[in-house]
């Protein structure tokens, strides 16, 4: 499983053209899949499932570019809000299903949380149908159905990954802390945004007649990096300075890389760097 | 005393808000954000090569409640490690760090979305000019850490209150139930959204085709047609901020200043009514229903006033006289 | 639980969703044409305008519900969250009428109808052409303050039902981002819905597309409600306050 991780890491920077929109959500929902069901008993350190939450986000990011790269009539934002809200709902309603059959069945009832990605993924076919069906809203969008199913997914098990990265489980009694002092309940508020933001982001900002691919998903893992700073600090609160540090140190390392693999990108395909200077259409 | 003290952090809490949404518009017009953006982003598709900032990281609100959740995030980690040795002066430093840790993150995320979105205008020659870029960037993270430090400190006040006004803990529903980060979320969507709603308009429809004629909407001909020249040579995003600074941002700032007042005005008020004293809430019903009472008065207020400026407006300007 | 309690969650689930989808449907938003008063409206995209507005009343609405121990009147918070985000919009508008007026030298005018249909105003000769309109025109504030005042009480009512010791009992941080999850996904279908800008009920497109906003909310909270209801019968988030 740890190399299956590597790969998308070191591939972006020469480019995802092995990772086709297909490949990738295949990947990301298995590797997502396995960490969240992961047994509570030898529950994996928050490393990996910062990693985890990082390919989880950038699958949603892929999905996001899929979908609103054809015009929404709104803005690109939306859409990777409408992915985290309906991942809100999603989560809680999988980690309740998870919990539950735990304490009733024992370990095979960590099974329960993928209920509530299932669910969701019907949830957001559903939605991507009435949005997409003439006799509703007619949007018109090719693929629109599958890639609201994804974005469904991916932000349901983005949510819950990175609610059992605070907790150390997703199981609701750690979630939510009954002398909540410091319920990691409290933090979801930023799980929501920057979920929110690593999807919706990468096509937000790279926009425009020669955006490319392999360009915008670096951001997608550059955000899924500061997620895991933001996190770690958090984590250092909750669970302890090893795992938090831990995770600190991956998300400076995977920010570090993939910022300067961005910007570098960016500067080599724009058309000219230059220091300053005046317009050259203005006569300047 | 307690419930002078009420009134007492609520109007800190409006002046807070007043300085939180002047500065948020300032800021979103350093890098052209949301609604003008659209003309950023269309102008050199029309030949109009620029050198204004083009900051879409996304929506004011969302970019915003960002920034603000972060802040929000980092101030609770710490409060959380400090309070119980040093009690609420933990606030002092918590608050600010946790400020500087949002505008920073926020000025990176401005950082990536302006390389980004040039490099994505290839084919319309549309170089990047690296001054720009770095001449911006600190102005923005500045702008932005007032606006941050206003909403963590209103959360903060809010989260709060009973424990600052000197309420008993039995009367602790005076505080916001909200956890921090969640209370800094939504004052972070508010405050983008009013923002974007009401202080673009100076800088989308004015100053930004400013060589334009006065007095007129701007046809769908003129858009991407933007205003390139400053005061003196070339315009970048940095001149827009000094001429909305005049009106468009105290407006905005306004705004958000009135609704936070009247928000909370009418809870206060409703909560005297209802029997408030040191220790417990008398009646909610009460108390909630002269709350709901207030805001209806004041919104039939705000109807009346603005059908009234309609109409003065329409007499005054007359129908529209040119081609 | 009880069936009737869980059905009433439900129900209130679906008319908070539809509630918030109405809302989106009578604010008047322009996007961004608006802030270029190239078109009539508030010149934002109507999701943020609409969840900012929907956030300030779930604050106010959170504040209230807080004023009982345990089980707050259902339809005094919804009202409360109703007027706070009609509040929102009210002196956005507002001010935003102010800057199109002084800031800009326009005079608010609708670009749909000729005559405002409740003042009786004549609009088009007051329009710039080549333009649809700018400003906030007496019709559209009228239908913006509705618009706030009913997706505010649509939020909060969703809140308010999760957040109840009677009902689901979640504690105030869950209650708050279940109902903001819903809202949001109900707003962004209604802006689907009606392709990014609106007037308010007085635009054609009002009539032409409500009834499948109303429809697509009704099914997208329905299938959210359900998700509650299982969560809530699991057992593991009821109760904790």
């Amino acid at each position: 499983m740890g190399k299956e991780e590597k790969k998308p890491k070191e591939k972006p920077t020469l480019s995802f053209d092995y990772f086709n929109e297909t490949r990738l959500g295949v990947l990301a929902l298995v590797v997502g899949v396995i960490i969240a069901i992961v047994p509570f008993s030898a529950s994996l350190p928050a490393v990996v499932k910062g990693i985890g939450a990082m390919v989880v986000i950038l699958w949603g990011a892929d999905s996001v570019r899929k979908t609103a790269g054809h015009g929404l009539g709104t803005g690109v934002p939306s859409i990777g809000v409408l992915a985290v809200g309906f991942g809100l709902v999603g989560a809680t309603t999988g980690m309740a299903i998870g919990s539950a059959a735990y304490d009733k069945v024992g370990p095979i009832g960590i099974l329960g949380v993928l209920a509530g990605v299932a669910l969701m993924a019907v949830v957001g076919y559903v939605t991507g149908v009435l949005a997409n069906s003439d006799k509703f809203i007619g949007m018109k969008i090719p693929g629109l159905e599958r890639g609201m199913a994804e974005l469904a997914m991916a932000g349901t098990l983005a949510i819950i990954l990175e609610c059992s990265i605070v907790a150390g489980t997703w199981h609701l009694d750690d979630v939510i802390v009954s002398d909540n002092s410091i319920s990691p309940v409290a933090f979801i508020a930023v799980i929501f945004i920057m979920v929110g933001f690593g999807m919706l982001q990468p096509l937000n900002s790279s926009m425009g007649a020669d955006e490319r691919r392999g360009r915008t998903l670096l951001m997608a893992i550059e955000i899924g990096g500061i997620n895991c700073v933001i996190l770690g600090v958090v984590t250092v609160m909750s669970l302890g300075v090893v795992q938090g540090a831990l995770l600190i140190m991956l998300g400076a390392i995977v920010w570090v890389i993939f910022y300067r693999a961005y910007v570098k990108a960016c500067l080599e395909e724009s058309y000219e760097v230059v220091g300053t200077g005046l317009i050259k259409t203005l006569g300047g | 005393m307690p419930v002078i003290s009420l009134f007492a952090w609520m109007l800190v809490i409006v002046s807070l808000a007043f300085i939180a949404c002047m500065f948020e518009d300032l800021e979103s017009d350093i890098g052209s954000q949301s609604n003008p953006n659209s003309q950023i982003q269309l102008a050199p598709e029309m030949g109009y090569i620029h050198r204004y900032f083009n900051k879409a990281i996304s929506g004011e609100g969302l970019s915003y409640a960002l920034a603000c959740t972060i802040s929000g995030t980092i101030a609770l980690v710490l409060l959380l490690r400090l309070e119980p040795t040093s009690g609420p002066k933990a606030a002092l430093l918590a608050i600010p760090v946790g400020a500087a840790a949002g505008s920073i993150l926020y000025m990176i995320r401005a950082s990536v979305c302006h390389v980004g979105r040039e490099a994505g205008q290839k084919r319309f020659e549309q170089p990047i000019y690296l001054d720009v870029l770095y001449g911006h960037l600190v102005p923005i993270a500045t702008h932005n850490f007032i606006v941050v430090i206003c909403i963590t400190t209103i959360a903060y006040i809010q989260s709060n209150l009973a424990l600052l006004s000197g309420m008993e803990a039995s009367a602790a529903s005076v505080s916001n139930p909200f956890p921090l980060p969640l209370l800094c979320l939504i004052w972070g969507i508010t405050v983008g959204a009013i923002g974007s709603s009401t202080g673009d308009i100076h800088y989308g429809a004015e100053r930004a085709f400013q060589d334009k004629p006065f007095g007129e909407g701007r046809r769908v001909v003129y858009h991407g047609q933007i205003c390139r020249y400053g005061d003196c040579g070339v315009r970048t995003s940095k001149d827009v901020v000094a001429f909305c600074a005049k009106f468009g941002g105290p407006a905005t700032g306004l705004t958000f200043g009135l609704i936070v007042l009247f928000e909370n005005w009418r809870t206060v008020i409703g909560m005297m009514l209802g029997g408030l004293s040191e220790t417990e809430l008398v009646n909610p019903d009460i108390a909630a229903g002269y709350g709901i009472g207030i805001g209806i008065a004041v919104g039939i207020v705000l109807i009346v006033l603005n059908t009234w400026l309609v109409k003065w407006t329409r007499k005054k300007y007359g129908p529209f006289v040119g081609e | 639980m009880d069936p009737i309690t869980l059905l009433i969650i439900l129900v209130c689930i679906i008319i908070g969703g539809m509630l918030g989808s109405l809302g989106v449907h009578l604010l008047p938003v322009g996007g961004a044409p608006a802030a270029m008063a190239t078109a009539t409206g508030i010149a934002t995209g109507c999701v943020m305008l609409m969840t900012g507005s929907a956030m300030t009343g779930l604050f106010t609405a959170s504040t209230v519900a807080a004023f009982w121990d345990s089980n707050p009147s259902v339809l005094l918070v919804s009202l409360s969250g109703g007027v706070g985000a009609m509040l929102m919009i009210g002196f956005s508008m507002f001010i935003a009428n102010l800057l199109y007026i002084f800031g800009v030298g326009v005079v608010p005018v609708s670009g749909q109808v000729a005559v405002d249909p409740i003042t009786k105003e004549p609009q088009t000769e007051y329009m710039t052409p080549r333009t649809s309109g700018h400003g906030v025109p007496s019709v559209a504030y009228y239908s913006g303050m509705v618009g706030g005042l009913t997706g505010g009480f649509g939020g909060a009512l969703i809140y308010v039902i999760l957040l109840s010791g009677e009902y689901a009992g979640f504690s105030a941080a869950t209650a708050a981002i279940v109902a903001l999850g819903i809202f949001i996904a109900n707003a962004i279908m209604a802006a689907y819905n009606i392709g990014g800008t609106i007037e308010g009920f007085h635009d054609p497109k009002f009539k032409e597309r409500i009834v499948t906003g109303l429809t697509c909310a009704f099914i997208v909270s329905l299938m959210c409600g359900i998700l509650v209801l299982i969560t809530i019968e699991t057992g593991a988030l009821g109760g904790v306050m």
